[in-house]
């Protein structure tokens, strides 16, 4: 088994409401390895989408730790935090999360522009730009690159999703619900258009979803209850 | 290679400059160029960076034009204030030592009513009038001066060829020279024209002054003077020459002191090098203190011009303060409009929070995003402001004139200012604190919705959606 890219490690998260604490995570213990695929399932309120965002260091868990590469990461301050998620993950939403200002192509390069200072931008802006518009091609959307978010279908959009998460050339995709918004026959394409991408590219992917089709198309699937998990 | 950061130093180095990332002033232009209510914004700045370049240009020159007419009706220095026993001869010795004295003449300085015989005096003038212009007021400041040696030191011989002054009504030489045996007097040519006086008219000085009872005691007479009007005079000072006569200073000498034929109540003096105006100032107060001193009283005040008018060159200053105040709240106003256009779009763009944060983006650059959004804004408004403050501001008399034509209003009446166009003075200096002002202020007003920005959970957005 390769060696995991993602950790979490007797992961606890609650939420204080007034002077009440609402547990969310109960001691979450998961590990992903470098290009395997997990679906993380559970009824609505398990956990699920909390875990996803405490594994993508959008929000600190309570107690316990998230691990890149074998390394605490949790507990670093938050500029560096945010350069890690950057790098080390790629998020895919179910509402696709696109900027509408932007066409398809700069949606895209938001994702370069992350790292780069003005002038290293301007300096590497056609290679960029390059590998932007490569990617987008392999998403489908070689003729939609000017294309605004409200210009397109939600499949599309969700390809464009897809392509700015890849572009930074991350180890781990964190997918919430990445078809829960689309069609059956688009959600087919998308699922397999990522997939494909997994493949060639040996991510990992860590999907949480409500559909046992796509979870079984993973390599694994965790099963989460209540904030624990109770299978995988 | 390894996606974390290795050592503390580079943590420290990539968080810092995350906070400046190209994504910043990206998103910024695409939320201003999809927003055109930002306009208001940037319009409220340029309005207000434009309406102080051009009001503050405009006091500045009129303050500039008011110095110079001032300045041309007043002597270099004014020695005054001088008690009873000072003599001509004594204080021109001490003067004329100075190495910066090119010319100095002796002035007696009196006031009184003049009016044709049988005339009575007008009423009583409307409340603000005379300072600018004057003239319309009954009393007068009678200068009783030396016609030769006045000419050396004020620009008094070009008063009497302005050539607004018709030739009937210009003095003839000598000038101040007895006319029928009676003394003349010459007048300022509005008070001229407004009392329908012309030259050869008899007049009459009506003053008073303080004679000894015989006992030691002095006690106030009535004094009458006539006169022939020997012609008029015209500075570019109106409030000097509605308020001003001036008769040869024999004349005085005879009526104020007869039996002191060296007595002297004022001293103009025309200096070398104006640059050095205040030290010779100084120096001359010095002189003078010796000259007349008695008692430890010290008798005697010396003055530059800009210190004789210090009080009417401080109100026109002074309003040009004012003005900046007003203007310079507009600006804070307009910053305001600003303020709600980006706190609006802070609103609107809560779900790019989100976005950008999951995609690697800090609080800081959130921040950094609204903050460019604020300062894009500012500057343009500044650089419209400015480039148009200037432009107005050249060409402020087409501006009046065009208005003038346009709308038969006339926003600044140069006639009233004795001015023939309005006058202008651009301050680079003015202009850099106006900008920096601005900027401030921009800067100030952004980081609000800046911080909110920073501050929105960026969770919400994203499970909300």
């Amino acid at each position: 088994m390769n060696a995991p890219v993602l950790q979490a490690c007797a992961v606890h998260k609650h939420y204080r409401l007034g002077k009440r604490e609402i547990p969310v995570l109960r001691g979450i213990d998961l590990s992903v390895a470098a290009g395997e695929t997990v679906a993380l399932l559970g009824a609505s309120g398990a956990g699920k989408s909390t875990l996803l965002h405490v594994l993508g260091l959008l929000d600190p868990p309570s107690s316990g730790e998230v691990r890149y590469d074998g390394r605490r990461v949790d507990a670093l301050p938050i500029g560096e935090r945010a350069l890690l998620r950057h790098r080390h993950v790629g998020f895919v939403f179910q509402f696709y999360h696109l900027i509408p200002e932007l066409t398809a192509l700069q949606n895209v390069l938001l994702a370069r522009m992350m790292d780069c200072s003005l002038f290293a931008y301007w300096r590497r802006r056609r290679e960029v730009r390059a590998a932007a518009t490569a990617m987008l091609e392999q998403v489908g959307l070689g003729e939609r690159l000017h294309h605004r978010p409200a210009e397109l279908s939600g499949g599309e959009r969700q390809r464009v999703a897809i392509a700015r998460a890849l572009l930074a050339d991350p180890k781990v995709v964190l997918a919430d619900e990445p078809t829960g918004n689309l069609d059956s026959t688009t959600a087919d394409g998308v699922v397999d258009l990522m997939f494909t991408i997994q493949r060639q590219r040996g991510l990992a992917f860590l999907l949480v979803t409500h559909d046992e089709e796509l979870a079984a198309r993973c390599h694994r699937i965790v099963r989460m209850k209540d904030g624990q998990v109770v299978s995988g | 290679m390894s996606a974390l950061p290795n050592t503390p130093r580079e943590a420290r180095t990539t968080s810092a400059l995350l906070a400046q990332r190209a994504y910043g002033p990206f998103l910024a232009l695409r939320y201003l160029l999809t927003r055109p209510i930002n306009l208001l914004g940037m319009g409220g700045i340029t309005i207000s960076v434009w309406a102080l370049v051009v009001v503050v240009s405009l006091f500045s020159g009129f303050l500039a034009v008011v110095e110079k007419h001032v300045h041309a009706a007043t002597a270099d220095v004014v020695v005054g204030d001088l008690p009873p026993w000072a003599r001509w001869s004594e204080l021109r010795a001490a003067i004329a030592d100075d190495a910066n004295v090119a010319g100095q003449t002796p002035r007696l300085v009196h006031y009184g009513l003049l009016l044709r015989p049988g005339h009575r005096p007008p009423p009583a003038p409307l409340p603000g009038r005379g300072a600018l212009h004057g003239g319309d007021q009954p009393f007068l400041i009678v200068q009783g001066i030396d016609p030769a040696t006045e000419a050396t030191v004020t620009g008094f011989s070009s008063w009497l060829v302005n050539p607004e002054i018709p030739v009937p009504m210009r003095a003839t030489a000598p000038v101040l020279a007895p006319q029928n045996g009676l003394p003349t007097v010459l007048v300022g040519l509005q008070r001229m024209r407004r009392e329908g006086l012309a030259v050869g008219d008899r007049v009459v000085l009506t003053t008073a002054h303080l004679q000894d009872d015989g006992q030691g005691r002095l006690t106030p007479a009535k004094l009458q003077i006539e006169l022939v009007v020997g012609g008029a005079f015209q500075t570019a000072h109106g409030g000097f020459d509605g308020n001003t006569a001036f008769v040869a200073i024999d004349t005085l000498r005879k009526h104020l002191f007869p039996s002191e034929p060296d007595a002297v109540q004022e001293i103009a003096v025309r200096v070398h090098d104006e640059s050095s105006l205040v030290p010779t100032a100084e120096r001359l107060q010095r002189a003078v203190t010796r000259a007349v001193e008695r008692d430890q009283r010290g008798y005697g005040r010396v003055e530059t011009w800009r210190e004789k008018n210090g009080l009417f060159l401080a109100s026109v200053a002074h309003q040009r303060g004012l003005m900046q105040i007003v203007l310079i709240v507009i600006m804070v106003v307009a910053a305001f409009l600003m303020l709600a256009t980006l706190s609006m779009m802070v609103t609107e763009k809560v779900s790019d929070i989100g976005i950008l944060t999951a995609l690697g983006g800090t609080p800081r650059g959130v921040a950094a995003v609204f903050l460019s959004c604020g300062t894009v804004v500012t500057l343009c408004g500044i650089a419209f402001g400015t480039g148009l403050g200037v432009v107005t501001a050249i060409w402020l008399e087409e501006v009046r004139q065009a208005l003038r034509w346009l709308t038969g209003i006339d926003l600044f009446p140069v006639e009233v200012y004795n001015l023939d166009r309005v006058p202008c003075a651009i301050d680079p200096w003015w202009l850099l604190q106006v900008a920096g002002m601005a900027l401030a202020i921009g800067l100030v007003v952004s980081t609000v919705p800046a911080w909110r920005a920073a501050r929105h959970d960026p969770l919400v957005s994203l499970r909300g959606a």
